[in-house]
């Protein structure tokens, strides 16, 4: 019950971001984690259609753009991860009966899919400039055959698991605000990969600071 | 239990008026916070389905019904039949459904039950197939909402897994002659469940109080929902969260202990419902 | 979401402009954007990036049988997808104007100038072929989308690598690229659209106009031509006459446009496959920029696992004991279970959560229940009592008060509480 996880898979694979790349959206950020790559962009806020108008908030849309085809119901569900972790942390009270759209198109699916999503849709948030009570990231752990935790696992790694969770963290308290899990697992083993995509988060959050105080660094 | 003394009017101020009960540790129905509605189960409900099974939690009702099917096997898995689950949640479930294709949380709520199928490995795909690389044995899940009252999601892996339990499928033997399949119906045999997946679903209230099976009222002034799936050896199939506020791992740890009670009541309430068909024939 | 639409100021403005012969961005009548090409990390994945317009395409094939009137030839299937992350008045899953006219064009280009060998597409003839698919994504639209797409299509076919197949008997068996290399498409000849617009009824023209000309604009000419200076298809439209001499002169236009394009694709092309021989990294990943400060990169990190499985014990070890019972469940009639004391269903059970006495209510429901399922058996029997629900007992009364034959049905111990609870009822009411 106590085997500790082997340090050589709990690694996060070199990751990067570039914010404000595209023209049109008001936000915009493409997020990389090794070979998994994805774009966002954030219009917003901005009129919003009758049928969708919520009187108290801005009413926030999640597109996902698969990249052969068209989306089926696993990008619903992803969406609706997505959306709901976006709705959490952004301040969608402040911009009543408007309208927020978030499309994250795919550029290669490499292994954890849905926390690159995650990572590139608060970067493109934050890009937008959108007011936000915290920022959020995503972490992916697998559990291989012999019951090792690998972080950030690649497609490859992905398919030979045993369980795959994704949990996206807040920058706050680091909680857990979203939770997806494949494959069966034991409770102890749930709580290891809480804490050590805690433990991860620290890195992206680092990251995300970094890569803001660089951005901002020549205006000051 | 105590109801509190003053509370505030449901309909000007329907989230003033549950916490005014939170507040004392009970909820507007009389419940306490770690209580389920009362489950109720009738399996072979329809008659002209392989299995099915009616479940009400409260008063959210939900329907399954499984048909099976020969079909070929796919390039990808020649020694694996395979299970299409599908969940309709129609306009005269609730008035929040729209008629038209299936909205976002239906088709959420499919991939969901798909999710939970594969994860658990409730049947193992293996024994629907009848011939390698030729003929297995597909199975559409269908479940629909017949009310919706909060924690449909439960409600359905509850139908799903006694409707599981309550499906026979016919012998089919091959002919080797003709190589065409020959499908016995006198006589049918039960499917093989190899666990019993069970849901237990939670709302966060005001980002810290965890209430257990919640009514739609509860869940559209929630701040947060999750879902825990466990099965009979504790082992946990899904923790989905789809977002709202966050929770710490410690919460987390509560609700599965919930969950893996409701797995053992919803495993003895399923079995004793099918050994009460079996005795009675 | 609508577009922001341009405002009669900006309009005068832009054509004010254009009649002397000035462009916003400073370029000359005939000149082209910068254009950049990437490729992803798949085989088949360009990027294309046409001053700010950017766009992505990516080939797929998949075994398919192949259409009735050509049995020995492969499937060629484009989808130009207006996302919306390229403009705001692009609509999700919605067939506009523009995206039949640019998929229409595509095809046209592609497809109907053969320059795919579709008949090396052929596995088994009448049975099976490969269909190669064209998916483009537009990310962000700053005009010209059609030269863009059409650059990218072009780029990734010739990009892609497709599975080799081995037939054995009637068996088709697909080698994955570590069994065997893959094999790129045969691609004849590279058509390349390029796009003119007029202004003032075909009195000016521009070459491959950004976002806010084509606002402007009266008509477009998209011509596409490979390099051997063979037209593949022209297409005018915007509703303007053109004259013999304008058509020409931008057929000329675009025989040097295309040269220069196709060099450059090439050259794109013989990069990437450098640098995959080289055996270095190559994909999205690299090719975004270093030197800007919007972006940041990160080499590979390891996560500190101190104390984490002591969390996850400390966690997993607090947790409140499980209850050793749970409760029993209630199986009234076969096929029919109940678990929990919480709120129960409220078709029609509302008038029993009165009830003081909780015993009582128990019974009672008993009684229901065995009534219910005496109903069943007389439904099997008979077959006229449509009644199944527990709840609609009530009702039954109200709607066929004859029913002489069912109170003698019940059993005497039951029939007796029942028409005592019955008529409880209906004095409430």
């Amino acid at each position: 019950m106590m085997e500790v996880c082997g340090s050589s898979n709990v690694t996060l694979r070199e990751f990067g971001c570039e914010q404000s790349l595209l023209s049109r959206p008001d936000g915009s950020a493409s997020f990389i984690q090794g070979d998994t790559s994805v774009m966002a962009g954030v219009y917003g806020p901005a009129e919003v259609k009758v049928s969708k108008e919520i009187y108290d908030r801005a009413t926030l849309e999640v597109l996902i753009q698969p990249k052969v085809g068209l989306p089926s119901v696993r990008e619903r569900s992803q969406e609706q991860c997505v959306r709901e972790t976006c709705e959490a942390s952004l301040l969608l009270s402040l911009h009543p009966r408007s309208s927020l759209t978030l499309i994250l198109q795919v550029l290669h699916d490499d292994g954890s899919l849905l926390s690159c999503f995650l990572n590139a849709a608060c970067m493109a948030l934050m890009d937008a400039g959108l007011p936000m009570s915290c920022l959020f990231c995503g972490v992916t752990c697998a559990i291989d055959a012999d019951g090792q935790i690998i972080t950030d696992p690649t497609a490859a790694q992905e398919k030979q698991s045993r369980a795959l969770m994704t949990f996206a963290i807040d920058s706050t308290e680091h909680r857990v605000m979203m939770s997806s899990t494949k494959g069966s697992f034991s409770v102890y083993e749930l709580q290891q990969c809480i804490a050590v995509s805690q433990k991860a988060s620290e890195k992206i959050f680092q990251f995300y600071r970094d890569s803001v105080r660089r951005r901002y660094s020549k205006t000051l | 239990v105590h109801p509190p003394c003053f509370v505030q009017p449901r309909t000007a101020e329907p989230l003033e008026y549950h916490r005014s009960f939170l507040k004392e540790n009970c909820r507007s129905d009389g419940r306490e916070l770690s209580e389920f509605r009362a489950t109720t189960l009738n399996i072979g409900s329809i008659s002209t389905a392989d299995g099915s099974a009616l479940v009400k939690v409260g008063n959210t009702t939900v329907i399954c019904g499984i048909k099976a099917e020969l079909t070929n096997t796919t390039v990808e898995t020649p020694g694996k039949g395979y299970i299409v689950p599908n969940v309709d949640l129609p306009p005269l479930c609730s008035s929040r459904f729209r008629p038209g294709p299936p909205g976002e949380q239906a088709q959420a709520a499919s991939q969901f039950i798909a999710d939970v199928i594969e994860s658990s490995e409730v049947i193992q795909t293996e024994d629907l197939c009848i011939e390698r690389g030729k003929l297995c044995w597909v199975l559409y899940c269908d479940i629909m909402c017949l009310d919706y009252d909060g924690n449909v999601l439960d409600a359905c892996i509850i139908a799903l897994l006694a409707a599981l339990k309550n499906t026979k499928l016919p012998e089919v033997i091959i002919n080797t002659e003709t190589s065409t399949p020959e499908v016995n119906l006198e006589k049918k045999q039960s499917l093989h469940i190899h666990k019993h997946p069970v849901g237990a679903s939670f709302c966060v209230f005001d980002d810290s109080i965890l209430i257990v099976d919640p009514t739609s009222e509860e869940e559209s002034l929630s701040t947060a929902q999750l879902t825990v799936v466990t099965d009979e050896e504790g082992q946990l199939c899904s923790l989905h969260k789809p977002g709202g506020t966050s929770l710490p791992g410690e919460k987390l740890q509560e609700c599965i202990s919930r969950a893996t009670t409701r797995q053992r009541e919803i495993q003895k309430l399923v079995d004793k419902v099918i050994n009460s068909v079996k005795t009675a024939q | 979401m609508k577009d922001t639409p341009l405002c009669n100021c900006e309009r005068d403005f832009l054509l004010k402009a254009i009649e002397e012969k000035k462009r916003l961005d400073g370029r000359q009548t005939y000149d082209y954007r910068k254009i950049k090409i990437t490729f992803g990390t798949d085989y088949g994945c360009c990027f294309v990036d046409l001053g700010k317009t950017r766009v992505m395409a990516q080939v797929s094939c998949e075994l398919v049988a192949p259409k009735d009137n050509r049995p020995n030839e492969g499937i060629m299937f484009f989808n130009v997808e207006l996302s919306p992350m390229a403009s705001p008045a692009f609509e999700q899953g919605r067939q506009s104007e523009l995206s039949v006219k640019l998929n229409r064009q595509l095809e046209r280009c592609l497809r109907n100038s053969k320059c795919i060998d579709t008949e090396s597409l052929c596995v088994v003839s009448g049975e099976k072929v490969w269909q190669i698919r064209v998916d483009v994504h537009m990310l962000n639209h700053d005009g010209n989308l059609m030269d863009a797409v059409s650059i990218a299509a072009i780029t990734a076919l010739c990009h892609f690598r497709r599975p080799d197949v081995g037939i054995q008997g009637d068996e088709v068996t697909v080698y994955s690229p570590e069994e065997r290399d893959p094999i790129p498409l045969s691609i004849y000849h590279m058509p390349i659209s390029v796009s003119f617009s007029f202004f003032q009824e075909g009195t000016y023209l521009l070459v491959d106009p950004c976002e806010r000309e084509e606002r402007v604009m009266d008509g477009l000419l998209m011509i596409a031509m490979n390099k051997h200076r063979e037209i593949c298809s022209i297409q005018s439209s915007g509703g303007i006459m053109l004259l013999k001499e304008q058509v020409m002169r931008c057929s000329k236009i675009a025989s040097v446009k295309v040269s220069e394009i196709t060099e450059l694709i090439n050259k794109a092309l013989e990069n990437d496959k450098k640098a995959r021989k080289a055996g270095g990294r190559c994909g999205f990943a690299e090719s975004m920029p270093q030197e800007r400060i919007t972006a940041l990169k990160k080499d590979k990190t390891a996560v500190e696992m101190t104390d984490v499985s002591e969390r996850a014990n400390e966690i997993v070890q607090k947790a409140e004991a499980l209850p050793q019972t749970v409760p029993s469940p209630v199986v009234p009639v076969p096929g029919v279970g109940q678990v929990g004391q919480g709120p129960q269903n409220t078709w029609g059970l509302d008038e029993e959560e009165d009830e003081e006495d909780s015993d009582e209510e128990q019974e009672e429901q008993v009684t229901k229940m065995e009534e219910e399922h005496s109903e069943n058996k007389e439904e099997s029997r008979g077959g006229e009592v449509v009644e199944i629900s527990d709840s609609e007992e009530e009702e039954v009364v109200i709607l066929h008060p004859e029913k002489p034959d069912r109170t003698p049905k019940n059993t005497g111990s039951t029939s007796h509480q029942k028409v005592a609870a019955s008529s409880k009822k209906r004095t409430k009411k």
